[in-house]
C-alpha cells in the first residue's frame, strides 16, 4: 500500500517550546488511522504542519508525493480538515458555511450534503454565532463529508457531540472507508478509535511512541490473566515476564509480557486450573502506559480492580 | 491552606450572595486586565491638553492671532466643527482650549467609556468568558456593575488628570478648569451608560460598539445642527449629550448645572442597562437574531465571493457615511466663503492661499476624506487579521484556497471599495457643493479631485498588508501613517514642520485638486509604490507561519 501521509524526523518549534520532536508518521492509503495522544503532545500541529498551515523545521513530510508547504493548495483539493474548535462567521449560517467549504474544495454534493444535514441534525438556516459548539462542529463535518475527496483530516471532531450524533459519525466513517478513502483521526474518546481505526499511532512530546494495528499493539504489551488454581501459583512469580502479580478473593491476577504466554501458561497448567481469564490489554491500557508513568500509577490499580 | 478556608468561610458567612456579589474582585480583576489601556486613555486626555497648552501659542502667538482664529470657529462653519463658541469675541487662550477644543476631549471621553463598557460585558459573553466567570460565586449583575465602576473610576481619573494638567501646567484658572474637566468626565459616564443599553441589544460585540458608536455621531449631529443656529446653540442643541458639556462654558460662565443633565442622562440610561440586563439570559440579546439562508450562493463558494461578502456590510456603512459627510462638507462651501476674509494667514495657508480660497477649501476637503477611507482600509486589514487570530482563516486555507488567492482576493475588494468610496465622497461634495453655490460643474470636478487621491489611500493600504505580511501582530501601527498624513496635510503648515518631513506623506504628493491641475506622475508612482509595498507583504505573507492557537 501506498502511503498518503509520510513524515519523518519532523521538527516544529515554537520559540522554546518543541512542539514535534522528530515525528514519524505513515499514514496508508484506504486506512482509518486513529491518533492518540495526552494533551499538547503535538497532534494539532502535526495536522497543521501537513495541511501547510505551519512550516516544519527539519525532516520530511510527504502529503500524496507533494509538498504540504509548497504544494498546499493542489493537495488540498485532494483532502477536507475538521478542526475541534470551529469558528464560524457571526453573519453567514450554517448552510452557507457549508457550501462555502465544500465549493472552495472544488468538489460539492448537493443531494449528499442535504441528507447529511438530516443525519446530523442541523438546522442550516441560523446564524454562525448562535450555534452552539457541537452544531457548529457539525457544520464542518458535514461540509468536509459532502466534499469528494480522497482524505480527510479530523481534529478531534466529535469533541462537542452527543452520543446519538457519535453514532451517525461513526456511520458516516464507515462508509468513508467502504468508499476507499483515507482518515487521520485525531481523538481523545478511546472507543471511537478502538471501532473505527485500522492502525493507530500514538503520540507523547512530539514523538511517536508506538504504531500498528490494535492488534499488534496488543502483542507487544502485557496480557493480563486471572486464574484460579488448587495449588499456589506463587511460583510464578519468579518466572521471566510475568509482573503484577497480586491475590484477589481467592484467585491470582498479574500480567504477562506478549511473547512469554505461552511459558506462562504451561507453567500454569499443572497447578490444577480451575478457571482461566486472559484479556488483552484494552486500548486505554495501551494508552495509559505512554501517556506519563505518574498517571498510570495512580490509575491502574482502579482500572484493574473493575475489572 | 487553613488561612485559605478560613477566608472562605468567613466571606461564606458574611454575605449570603446577592446580585452583586463578587464586585470587589471583579473591580480590581477589570483594572487588572486593563493595566495597560486605561493608563494609555487617560495619560492620552492629560497629555491633550499639554499638546494644546505647548502649541497654542506658536500658531496663534499674539492677542491679534487668537482673535482671528476664534474668528474663524465663531461663525457657523466654525461652531458646526467645534461647539457653540462661548466666550470667542474675547478671546484668551483658557478660552480657546476650552471651547475651541472642549468637544473633542469629550469624544474621546465618549469613545473610551463606550469601549471600555462593550469590552468588559458583550465582549466577554460572546466569547463564552462571562460563562466561566458566572459560573463561579458572582452575582447577576456583578459584572455589570464592576464594569459601570471601572468606568466611573477611568472618568474621574482622567478629569483629575486634566484638571491637573490644565492648573498645573498650562496656569490656568482653577473654576473654570474643575468645570471643564468635570464636563468631560461627566460625558465619559453619559455614553457609557448609553453602552450599558446597546450591550443589551445585540448578541455582538461589533454591533453594540456600532449602535452606541450611532448613537454619539447622532448626538454630534444633533449638537452641530444647534450649534449652528446661534453662539451659545440654540435649543436642539439641548436634546445633545455632546453639548452639554459645552454648555458649561469654562472660564466663560462657568454654570455647573448642565452637568446635572449629563449625570442625570447617565444614571437613567445605566439604570435601563441594569434593568434590560437583569432580564435576559447570559448571552441572549433583546434584539433577536433572525434565521438565514440555508444554501450559500453560487458566488458565495469563490474567494472572491467570500471576501466581498464578508466586507459588504462594512463597505455599506462606510459609503452611507461618507456620502453624508461628503454631502455637508459640500453645502457649507457658501459658508465657509464667508468667514475667509478673516482668516489669520496661516489658516489661508491650509486652503492654499491666495484668492482660490473655495477652490483650496475643496481641495482640502478631497484630502480629508482620504484620511477617513485609509481608515477604513486600516480596519479592513485589522479585519483579515481578526480572520486569522479568530480560527475562521484555517479552515478557508486548508481547501485548495492558496495564501495569496485568500489575501488577493480581499485587497482586490478593499482597494476596489476606497475607489468606490472616494467616489462617493466626491460625489456627493459635489452635490453639496452644486446646491449652495449653483454651480453643477462642482460634481465632476470633485469626483476627480477625491480619485486622485486614490493612490495614496492605496500605499496606505500597502502598507498595512506589508504588516500582515511580515509583523501581522504590528497591523494598527498602520494607523500611524494616517495619523502622521493627517497631522503632516493639517497642520504642518502650523506647525512649521519642515518641507522634508510633510512630504514624506503618502497624502501630500497629488496634485491639491481642484485648486491645481490634475498631473500624472504622482499618481502613477504612489499606484507603483503600493504595487511594490503591497508585493512584499504578499510575499512574506507565504513564508510566515499563520497565528493559530
Ligand atoms: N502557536 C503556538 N505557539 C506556541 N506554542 C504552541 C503553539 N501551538 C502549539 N504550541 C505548543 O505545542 C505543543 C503541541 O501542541 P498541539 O496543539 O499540537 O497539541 P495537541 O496534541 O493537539 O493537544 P490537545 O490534545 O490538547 O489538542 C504544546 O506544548 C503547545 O503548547
Ligand atoms: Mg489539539
Amino acid at each position: 500500500m501506498t502511503d498518503v501521509i509520510a513524515t519523518s524526523g519532523l521538527v516544529k518549534t515554537f520559540g522554546k517550546t518543541v512542539a514535534l520532536d522528530g515525528l514519524d508518521l505513515g499514514v496508508a492509503a484506504g486506512e482509518v488511522h486513529g491518533f492518540l495522544g495526552p494533551n499538547g503532545a503535538g497532534k494539532s500541529t502535526t495536522i497543521r504542519v501537513l495541511l501547510g498551515l505551519l512550516r516544519a523545521d527539519a525532516g520530511d513530510v510527504r502529503l500524496f508525493d507533494g509538498d504540504p508547504w509548497r504544494d498546499a493548495v493542489d493537495l488540498h483539493r485532494r483532502l477536507a480538515y475538521v478542526p475541534g474548535d470551529v469558528e464560524l462567521w457571526p453573519n453567514l449560517t450554517g448552510g452557507e458555511a457549508i457550501d462555502l467549504f465544500a465549493r472552495l474544495r472544488g468538489g460539492f454534493d448537493q443531494r449528499r450534503r442535504d441528507e447529511l444535514c438530516e443525519r446530523f441534525d442541523l438546522d442550516p438556516t441560523k446564524k454562525g454565532r448562535t450555534y452552539s459548539k457541537g452544531n457548529r462542529q457539525k457544520v464542518a463535518l458535514i461540509s468536509a463529508l459532502a466534499s469528494d475527496v480522497e482524505l480527510l483530516l479530523l481534529d478531534e471532531p466529535t469533541a462537542g457531540l452527543d452520543p446519538l450524533m457519535e453514532a451517525v459519525f461513526q456511520d458516516c466513517i464507515r462508509e468513508v472507508r467502504e468508499a476507499g478513502r483515507t482518515v487521520l483521526l485525531s481523538s481523545h474518546i478511546l472507543a471511537q478509535v478502538e471501532v473505527l481505526a485500522d492502525r493507530i499511532s500514538i503520540i507523547r512530546h512530539g514523538r511517536i511512541v508506538e504504531s500498528g494495528s490494535l492488534a499488534e499493539l496488543r502483542h507487544l504489551h502485557r496480557i493480563t490473566i486471572t486464574a484460579e488454581t488448587t495449588q499456589s501459583a506463587d511460583a510464578l512469580t519468579d518466572l521471566p515476564g510475568v509482573h503484577a502479580f497480586e491475590h484477589i478473593d481467592g484467585q491470582v491476577r498479574f500480567e504477562v509480557d506478549g511473547d512469554r504466554v505461552d511459558e506462562t501458561v504451561r507453567a500454569l497448567a499443572p497447578l490444577g486450573v480451575r478457571s482461566l481469564v486472559a484479556h488483552p490489554p484494552t486500548l486505554e491500557q495501551l494508552l495509559m502506559r505512554h501517556y506519563g508513568d505518574e498517571l498510570a500509577a495512580r490509575t491502574n490499580p482502579r482500572n484493574g480492580a473493575g475489572r | 491552606m487553613t488561612t485559605a478556608t478560613v477566608e472562605r468561610a468567613a466571606t461564606a458567612t458574611a454575605t449570603s450572595g446577592s446580585r452583586f456579589t463578587g464586585v470587589g474582585t471583579l473591580v480590581r480583576f477589570l483594572l487588572r486586565r486593563d493595566r495597560i489601556k486605561l493608563p494609555a486613555w487617560t495619560g492620552g486626555l492629560g497629555l491633550f491638553v499639554l499638546y494644546l497648552a505647548a502649541a497654542l501659542p506658536n500658531f496663534a502667538g499674539t492677542e491679534e492671532d487668537l482673535r482671528g482664529a476664534a474668528q474663524l470657529f465663531n461663525d457657523p462653519v466654525g461652531r458646526l466643527m467645534i461647539g457653540p463658541g462661548y466666550g470667542f469675541d474675547d478671546p484668551t487662550f483658557e478660552r480657546f482650549v476650552a471651547n475651541g477644543y472642549g468637544l473633542y476631549f469629550a469624544l474621546l471621553a465618549a469613545l473610551m467609556s463606550i469601549l471600555l463598557v462593550v469590552r468588559h460585558t458583550r465582549l466577554e459573553e460572546q466569547t463564552g468568558r462571562a460563562e466561566l466567570v458566572r459560573a463561579d460565586r458572582v452575582g447577576r449583575s456583578a459584572p455589570l456593575t464592576a464594569t459601570v465602576l471601572v468606568a466611573v473610576i477611568t472618568n474621574v481619573v482622567g478629569g483629575l488628570l486634566v484638571f491637573v494638567m490644565l492648573v498645573g501646567y498650562a496656569g490656568f484658572a482653577v473654576q473654570g478648569s474643575l468645570v471643564f474637566a468635570a464636563a468631560i468626565a461627566a460625558t465619559g459616564l453619559a455614553f457609557a451608560g448609553v453602552t450599558t443599553i446597546t450591550v443589551q441589544l445585540s448578541q455582538y460585540a461589533r454591533a453594540a460598539a456600532g449602535m452606541a458608536g450611532g448613537a454619539l455621531g447622532l448626538a454630534y449631529l444633533l449638537r452641530a445642527g444647534g450649534d449652528m443656529g446661534a453662539q451659545g446653540g440654540t435649543g436642539l442643541s439641548w436634546t445633545s449629550p455632546l453639548a452639554w458639556p459645552q454648555q458649561t462654558a469654562p472660564f466663560v460662565l462657568d454654570r455647573w448645572w448642565p452637568l446635572a443633565l449629563s449625570l442625570g442622562f447617565a444614571v437613567v440610561t445605566t439604570a435601563t442597562g441594569f434593568v434590560l440586563s437583569e432580564r435576559r439570559d447570559l448571552g441572549a440579546s433583546w434584539l433577536a437574531t433572525r434565521p438565514g439562508s440555508a444554501e450559500g450562493t453560487e458566488s458565495l463558494g469563490t474567494p472572491l465571493g467570500l471576501a466581498l461578502r464578508l466586507q459588504r456590510s462594512g463597505i455599506l456603512g462606510w459609503g452611507i457615511s461618507l456620502a453624508i459627510g461628503g454631502l455637508a462638507f459640500g453645502a457649507y462651501a457658501d459658508a465657509m466663503l464667508d468667514a475667509f476674509g478673516e482668516l489669520p494667514d496661516v489658516y489661508a495657508e491650509l486652503f492654499g492661499g491666495g484668492d482660490q480660497l473655495l477652490a483650496g477649501y475643496l481641495a482640502y476637503m478631497a484630502v480629508f476624506m482620504a484620511y477617513l477611507v485609509a481608515a477604513f482600509a486600516v480596519t479592513a486589514v485589522q479585519g483579515l487579521r481578526s480572520e486569522e487570530t479568530g480560527g475562521r482563516l484555517e479552515p478557508v486555507l486548508a481547501t485548495p484556497v492558496g495564501r495569496w488567492t485568500w489575501l488577493g482576493s480581499n485587497l482586490a475588494v478593499i482597494a476596489g471599495a476606497v475607489v468606490v468610496m472616494m467616489a462617493v465622497a466626491g460625489f456627493f461634495s459635489g452635490v453639496g457643493a452644486a446646491l449652495v453655490t449653483g454651480d453643477v460643474r462642482h460634481l465632476w470636478e470633485l469626483t476627480v479631485a477625491h480619485l486622485n487621491q486614490v493612490p495614496a489611500v492605496w500605499v496606505v493600504l500597502a502598507m498595512a498588508t506589508l504588516l500582515f505580511g511580515v509583523l501581522p501582530r504590528a497591523v494598527p501601527a498602520a494607523w500611524a501613517l494616517v495619523a502622521f498624513g493627517l497631522i503632516a496635510g493639517t497642520f504642518g503648515p502650523l506647525l512649521d514642520l519642515p518641507e522634508a518631513v510633510l512630504d514624506l506623506s503618502p497624502f501630500a504628493p497629488a496634485a491639491a485638486m481642484p485648486l491645481e491641475g490634475f498631473r500624472f506622475a504622482p499618481v502613477l508612482v504612489l499606484t507603483l509604490l503600493a504595487a511594490g509595498i503591497a508585493a512584499v507583504g504578499f510575499l512574506a505573507f507565504r513564508r510566515r507561519d499563520l497565528d493559530l492557537t
